[in-house]
C-alpha cells in the first residue's frame, strides 16, 4: 500500500518549489481579485460592482473600442500574417532560416522598443510622412500617431509574429504531393490553392488568429503609447482604475471579465490546435 | 502550384511584411546617433550625445542596476524553480500533471494587465508592494513559462535509462544529475536561463503596476514615452535591441549545437 501511494506521489517534491511560489505571486491574488469583485464594503457578497459597469456608458464604450480594435488588428495580421507565411514556405532552407530569424528576433525585442519605432517612423518628421511628402501625394503630415490608426498599426505590427510562426509551421507540415495530385488532375494553380491548400491551413489560420484576439483584448503598452490617452481599451481603463483613481473593486470586476472572456476563446484556440496537430 | 504572376505577387506580399517588421526597428539605429533633438529623419548629423545622456544620467544607471540585478535574480529562479518542476512533470507518475503544467504556463495565457491587477490587490494585501522581494516573485513567475517550454523538450528527449545506469551504480539522485543529465542538457539550461533574463529584462507591465519608487529600464522608458519623447530614448531602444539580439544568437547557437533548436521554435 505505502508503495503504491509513493508510486502514485513519484516525482512530486520536484514540483513543490514552484507550486509554493506559484500559489503565493500568482493564484492567490488571482483568488483574491476574484474574490474583491464580488465583496461589499459592508462586508458580505455582492454583484454590485458588476450592475455599476454595466450602468456607466464609459464602460461600455471602453469595450466597444477594445472590440473593434481588437477585430481590425486581427484581421489586419491575419492579411499581412497568411502571404508571409505562404511566401516563406516556398523558399530554400537557407532563405527559410534567414526569414524565420526575421520573424522571431522582434518576437523578442521589448515591446516597447518596437512601438517606439511606430514614433520614430510615423511621426509627423518621421519617414513616412517625409515619403508621402516627396513623393507629392501629401502636402502637410498625415497624423497617423495619437489615434486609433497608430494603435492598430502598432499592434498589428506587434502581434504579427504570433500569427505567422505557428501558421508557417502548420504549413511546412502540409504534404507536397497533394497539390501535385491535384496539378495532375488538369486543376489551375488558383482551384489548387482554393480547394486543397486554402482548407489545409484553416484550422492553424484560425487558431492564429484566435491567440492574436485574445492578445489584443488585454494589450496595454501600445495602446497606452501610440494611443496618447485618446484610444482607451480596457487594459488602460484598468490602469486608471487601478493607479489613478483607487477602485479596487469595479477594477476586480473588469478584470474578472476579460479573464472569463480570455479564458473562453482560449479554450476554442485549444480545441483548434490539438486539430491542428492532429 | 502557383502561376509565375501569383508567384511574384506573394513574393512582393511576403517581403513587404518582413519590411513591415524588420524595417522600423532598423530605423531606430541611425536615429540614435542623430545629432539633432527632433526625430527627423533622415538624422541631420553624427553625435554620440543621446549615448552619453544616457550613461551619464546617474537616474538611468540606477534603474539599469535595478534592471540588471532583478533580471539576474528572478531568472536564476525560475530556471532552478522551473527546471525541477519541468523534471518532475516529465519523469514523475503523480496525478494531475497535466492541471500542475497547465497552471505553471498560465501566465502565458491569463492578460499581463490582469496578473499586474491581481499581484497589485494581493501583494498589497501582503505588505510586497514596492519591495524588491515582491518584484523578484512577480518576475520568477512570468519567468517560468519560457523555461519549462525549453527544459521540458530538452529533459524529454534525454532518455531516462541513462539516468537509470548512473542510479543502479550507487549514485544519489543529485550526483547523477550533477554529473550525467546537466552537462547533456547545458545548451538548453543556458537558452532558458537566457530567455528568462530577457523576459524579466523586458517586463513592463506587471513591473509599472507594483514596483512602487522601484525604476527598472522599461518602466521609466514607457513612463517618459507617455510624457514625451526624448530621443535619450533613442539610444536606450538601440541598447536593448543588440543586448537582446546577442544574447538570442548565442543561445540558438547553444541550442542548435545540441540539435533542438527546431523543437524548441516550431
Amino acid at each position: 500500500m505505502a508503495a503504491i501511494l509513493a508510486e502514485r506521489r513519484h516525482g512530486f517534491g520536484f514540483v513543490t518549489p514552484l507550486l509554493v511560489v506559484m500559489l503565493a505571486a500568482f493564484n492567490l491574488p488571482i483568488l483574491y481579485m476574484l474574490a474583491l469583485g464580488f465583496w461589499s464594503k459592508q462586508g458580505g457578497f455582492t454583484t454590485e460592482h458588476y450592475a455599476a459597469l454595466f450602468d456607466a456608458p464609459i464602460y461600455l464604450r471602453v469595450l466597444a473600442n477594445t472590440l473593434r480594435i481588437s477585430v481590425v488588428a486581427t484581421l489586419v495580421n491575419v492579411a499581412i500574417g497568411y502571404p508571409l507565411a505562404y511566401w516563406m514556405r516556398g523558399l530554400s532552407p537557407r532563405a527559410q532560416f534567414i526569414a524565420v530569424a526575421c520573424v522571431i528576433t522582434p518576437f523578442w525585442i521589448s515591446i516597447l522598443v518596437r512601438t517606439y519605432a511606430w514614433i520614430v517612423v510615423l511621426g509627423n518628421n518621421g519617414m513616412v510622412n517625409r515619403l508621402l511628402q516627396w513623393t507629392g501625394l501629401t502636402d502637410a503630415p498625415v497624423s497617423f500617431l495619437y489615434n486609433e490608426l497608430g494603435v492598430m498599426i502598432g499592434m498589428a505590427n506587434v502581434l504579427l509574429p504570433f500569427l505567422v510562426l505557428p501558421l508557417f509551421a502548420a504549413m511546412l507540415r502540409i504534404d507536397d504531393r497533394l497539390m501535385q495530385a491535384a496539378a495532375s488532375m488538369g486543376a489551375p494553380p488558383r482551384t489548387i490553392f482554393l480547394k486543397v491548400f486554402l482548407p489545409l491551413t484553416m484550422p492553424a489560420l484560425a487558431s492564429g488568429a484566435l491567440l492574436v484576439f485574445i492578445l489584443c483584448l488585454g494589450f496595454y503598452v501600445t495602446p497606452a503609447i501610440l494611443g496618447g490617452g485618446k484610444v482607451p481599451m480596457i487594459s488602460n481603463l484598468l490602469d486608471f482604475l487601478i493607479n489613478q483613481i483607487p477602485r479596487w473593486e469595479q477594477a476586480s470586476a473588469v478584470s474578472t471579465i476579460l479573464l472569463v472572456v480570455t479564458l473562453l476563446i482560449f479554450a476554442a484556440y485549444r480545441a483548434l490546435d490539438r486539430k491542428v496537430g492532429a | 502550384m502557383t502561376s509565375p504572376l501569383g508567384a511574384r505577387i506573394v513574393a512582393f506580399l511576403g517581403i513587404a511584411a518582413l519590411a513591415f517588421l524588420v524595417l522600423p526597428l532598423l530605423i531606430v539605429v541611425p536615429m540614435s546617433f542623430s545629432s539633432a533633438r527632433s526625430l527627423s529623419f533622415p538624422p541631420p548629423g553624427f553625435s554620440l550625445r543621446w549615448y552619453e545622456g544616457f550613461f551619464g544620467d546617474p537616474r538611468w544607471m540606477e534603474a539599469l542596476w535595478t534592471s540588471l540585478s532583478l533580471a539576474f535574480i528572478s531568472s536564476i529562479l525560475a530556471v532552478v524553480l522551473g527546471g525541477l518542476a519541468a523534471y518532475g512533470l516529465r519523469r514523475g507518475t503523480f496525478r494531475g500533471r497535466d492541471v500542475q503544467e497547465g497552471n505553471f504556463m498560465a501566465p502565458l495565457i491569463v492578460p499581463t494587465i490582469i496578473a499586474a491587477v491581481a499581484m497589485y490587490l494581493g501583494f498589497a494585501k501582503a505588505n510586497l508592494l514596492g519591495t524588491f522581494a515582491g518584484l523578484v516573485l512577480a518576475h520568477t513567475v512570468l519567468s517560468v513559462p519560457p523555461v519549462m517550454m525549453v527544459l521540458g523538450v530538452a529533459i524529454r528527449s534525454f532518455d531516462v535509462r541513462i539516468e537509470q545506469v548512473g542510479w543502479s551504480l550507487g549514485g544519489s539522485w543529485f550526483y547523477t544529475a550533477r554529473t550525467v543529465l546537466l552537462p547533456n542538457i547545458a545548451p538548453s539550461l543556458f537558452a532558458a536561463w537566457i530567455f528568462a533574463f530577457i523576459g524579466s529584462f523586458d517586463e513592463v507591465i506587471v513591473t509599472s503596476f507594483i514596483a512602487g519608487t522601484y525604476e527598472t529600464i522599461p518602466k521609466k522608458m514607457f513612463n517618459e514615452l507617455i510624457l514625451e519623447v526624448n530621443p535619450t530614448i533613442t539610444a536606450v531602444a538601440t541598447l536593448l535591441m543588440a543586448f537582446t539580439i546577442l544574447a538570442l544568437g548565442i543561445s540558438a547557437w547553444m541550442l542548435r549545437r545540441a540539435g533542438k533548436l527546431r523543437e524548441t521554435l516550431l
